[in-house]
């Protein structure tokens, strides 16, 4: 069975840094990026299943990095991480894509839950397009041929 | 200040008000007395002209006409004839039958002997040539004298014309009563002290005269001699003490005499004076008009102008409140977004050093013991105080996002029943006893149905904390009531039995931050948060509170508007 991979995107080091001691020593796989250009970046060379994204960063700000993600990685789920402890962030991420959000400051077992979650339905929609190749190929083996 | 600020600009205004219009009317007013005492006087001094004029015409050809009677007698009658007593008297009653006035006639040779009368007296012998009258005659043959009592004693002059008879001069002179012109002068009577008289040019009366002056005399008024002349005078005169005259003279007589006519100036003008009481009563309630018109307006306008500077006022008054308000709340709200990430921070070190501490513990590094549990209690506390500060941002950041909302139709009497059940256990639990108001029909408002969720539960909780204060766990009652109220909006009052509002706390109620409660169980945000929602939703929330007694907090709405 495939192993959760978690990103941070957070522009706090320290809160990146004792995260990933944390997460490690849970036994969850963890990749850190300080802003949203990093986090793209680190995307490209990492396999990752969720992005835990924080809202306000310098620079690209969580919004416009969860828009990039989503357009260049679509199967990869994002949770927004915000400040603010109010709807609207978190409702213009959900609007665009995001599939859930935590307010700070957040303990670690939730984030760990969310993130959980977000892998799972994943994993649902993974298996899902699957059964569906699985079909396709079977009613007509040569579609398969013709698509790779 | 702001009292003589008034008082200034009422001032400013009714000068103004008053003035303006009072110079025009005093300009029309003066213009027209002038106007209207030119025309009188005018006319007055044009009719006493007329009557001199006219009255010097009918003296003067009396006097022509008596003249030419004697010049006829000259000119067809003889000396010699004329001497013979009848022939004298036969004249003398021809004369007559021309003119009643003539009361003797004589005849004079050139020695100025009387040669022949006729007449009441007997005359005949004297002699007559020293006499000026006799020379005059002589010299410009015709001779009119001024008017004399003489021993006849009644009011006459003499007529004398030279004629030339064989060579010789002689002389025919005639005495002729003046009472003819006299009665004519006096007839003259312009109102009531108007008068005409005559003067010969020594200023000696030569008629009666009504006001005083007897013929012969000099009237004590004397007043200036007018040129010799054709042309009519008029001169306005007075003489200390006494009334001015308005006088018209006109010279006769080859210049002897001075036809007067004169009217007292008061009576003269009276129509000029009469016109003053009317004039003064238009002045007057003109005048009156424009002084009531100007306090009236003024104070209106003062009026006016005072209550649309308190609305101003009143209207940056709570445009400054706003938007302090509004300052306030963004700032606290990035002031709170701030404060999270520092929490997140140590929230995650906590989650480290507890997962590192199990780690020591597991490899009996750490004994457990005293210090130990002392440790972990004081990171629980850690633990609750980041949730205690957690719980701060999240409300500032409530009260910092009043900006937007989803308004909708919502029923009042479905709404309040539903937030009630949602505490309706703790209130159980407590020994409180909710009491519901509902109305009979349905009342609609424009709210924000969490918003109004929001503020609902904040009143029912605080009004059970209070209770809870007051009475413990003994409990107590709560009063929900729905009712429409006035001026088109709904009100919601939610009334408790708890401990009361301190009068002291009561205008510090909706400021943010301001709680009684004990540190760490209220954030002082609550009401401040519910206050700002019920006006942004053009509402109202008051609170009236007893200490003791208990506290009423009414919530009014604007009604929805029933869609047809």
């Amino acid at each position: 069975m495939e192993k959760l991979k978690l990103m941070i995107v957070d522009d706090e080091e320290r809160f990146l840094t004792t995260t990933e001691k944390l997460l490690k020593k849970m036994g969850v796989d963890v990749v850190t990026a300080s802003s949203g250009g990093e986090a793209l970046e680190k995307l490209r060379a990492h396999t990752v299943h969720v992005v835990i994204l924080d809202v306000k960063m310098p620079g690209m700000d969580g919004v416009a990095t969860l828009k990039q993600i989503k357009r260049q990685f679509p199967m990869i789920e994002v949770i927004m991480l915000t400040g603010h402890g109010t709807l609207e962030s978190a409702v213009e991420g959900l609007k665009t894509g995001a599939v859930d959000y935590l307010t700070k400051p957040a303990d670690l077992d939730q984030i760990l839950e969310k993130a959980n979650d977000a892998f799972s339905r994943r994993k649902s929609i993974e298996e899902r397009i699957r059964v569906a190749r699985m079909r396709g190929l079977m009613k007509s083996p040569r579609e398969i041929l013709k698509n790779t | 200040m702001e009292k003589n600020h008034y008082t200034d600009i009422r001032r400013f205004i009714l000068i103004n008000m008053i003035l303006v219009p009072s110079i025009p009317f005093l300009i029309v007013i003066g213009i027209g007395y002038h106007q209207l005492s030119r025309s009188i006087e005018s006319s007055t001094i044009a009719s006493m002209e007329r009557i001199v004029g006219d009255h010097r015409h009918m003296i003067s050809s009396f006097l022509d006409e008596r003249k030419n009677d004697l010049e006829l007698i000259v000119n067809t009658v003889r000396f010699d004839e004329l001497i013979r007593p009848e022939r004298l008297s036969s004249v003398f009653t021809q004369l007559q039958l021309t003119s009643s006035a003539f009361s003797d006639l004589g005849i004079f040779d050139e020695n100025g002997v009387h040669v022949a009368y006729h007449g009441p007296f007997n005359l005949t012998g004297k002699i007559y040539r020293e006499e000026p009258w006799f020379q005059e005659t002589i010299k410009n043959g015709v001779y009119i004298s001024d008017v004399f009592l003489g021993f006849r004693n009644f009011p006459h002059f003499i007529i004398a014309v030279a004629g030339m008879g064989n060579d010789r001069p002689w002389i025919i002179r005639a005495t002729v009563d003046s009472q003819r012109f006299t009665t004519l002068v006096r007839q003259v009577r312009i109102g009531k002290t108007g008068e005409a008289y005559l003067l010969n040019s020594q200023g000696v009366l030569q008629t009666n005269r009504r006001s005083g002056g007897e013929l012969m005399e000099k009237p004590l008024d004397t007043i200036p001699t007018p040129p010799k002349g054709d042309d009519i005078h008029t001169l306005i005169h007075s003489r200390e003490g006494e009334e001015t005259f308005l006088y018209a003279g006109a010279w006769l007589k080859d210049q002897q005499w001075l036809l007067v006519v004169r009217q007292e100036k008061s009576d003269a003008f009276h129509a000029l004076y009469d016109s003053w009481l009317p004039v003064g009563l238009i002045s007057l309630i003109g005048g009156a008009c424009i002084v009531w018109a100007a306090f009236t307006l003024t104070s209106a306008i003062v009026r006016k102008m005072e209550k649309t500077d308190t609305e101003k006022a009143l209207l940056s008054q709570q445009l400054i409140g706003a938007s302090r308000l509004a300052e306030l709340g963004e700032m606290a709200a990035g002031f709170a977004h701030e404060i999270n990430n520092p929490l997140q921070v140590i929230n995650t070190e906590l989650s480290l050093i507890r997962v590192l501490k199990d780690e020591m513990v597991e490899a009996g590094h750490l004994q457990k013991g005293e210090s130990y549990e002392e440790i972990v209690d004081s990171m629980d506390q850690i633990k609750i105080q980041i949730d205690r500060c957690s719980k701060i941002t999240r409300a500032i950041l409530k009260f910092g996002r009043q900006e937007d909302g989803h308004f909708e139709s919502l029923a009042l009497d479905k709404i309040v029943p539903e937030i009630i059940d949602m505490v309706q256990k703790k209130a159980e639990i407590n020994g409180i006893r909710i009491e519901r108001r509902l109305p009979d029909t349905t009342i609609r408002v424009q709210a924000d149905s969490a918003r109004l969720q929001q503020v609902f539960l904040n009143l029912l909780n605080n009004a059970m904390d209070a209770i809870i204060e007051k009475s413990g766990s003994t409990g107590g009652s709560i009063r929900v009531s729905v009712r429409d109220g006035s001026n088109g909006m709904a009100a919601v009052n939610v009334s408790d039995s708890g401990a009361g509002i301190a009068p002291e706390n009561m205008a510090k109620i909706f400021s943010p931050f301001f709680t009684t409660k004990p540190v760490g169980k209220g954030t002082g945000l609550g009401l401040s948060v519910c206050h700002g929602i019920i006006e942004q939703m053009g509402g109202k929330m008051v609170v009236s509170s007893k200490v003791g007694v208990g506290t009423k907090f009414t919530v009014e709405l604007p009604a929805a508007q029933l869609k047809i």
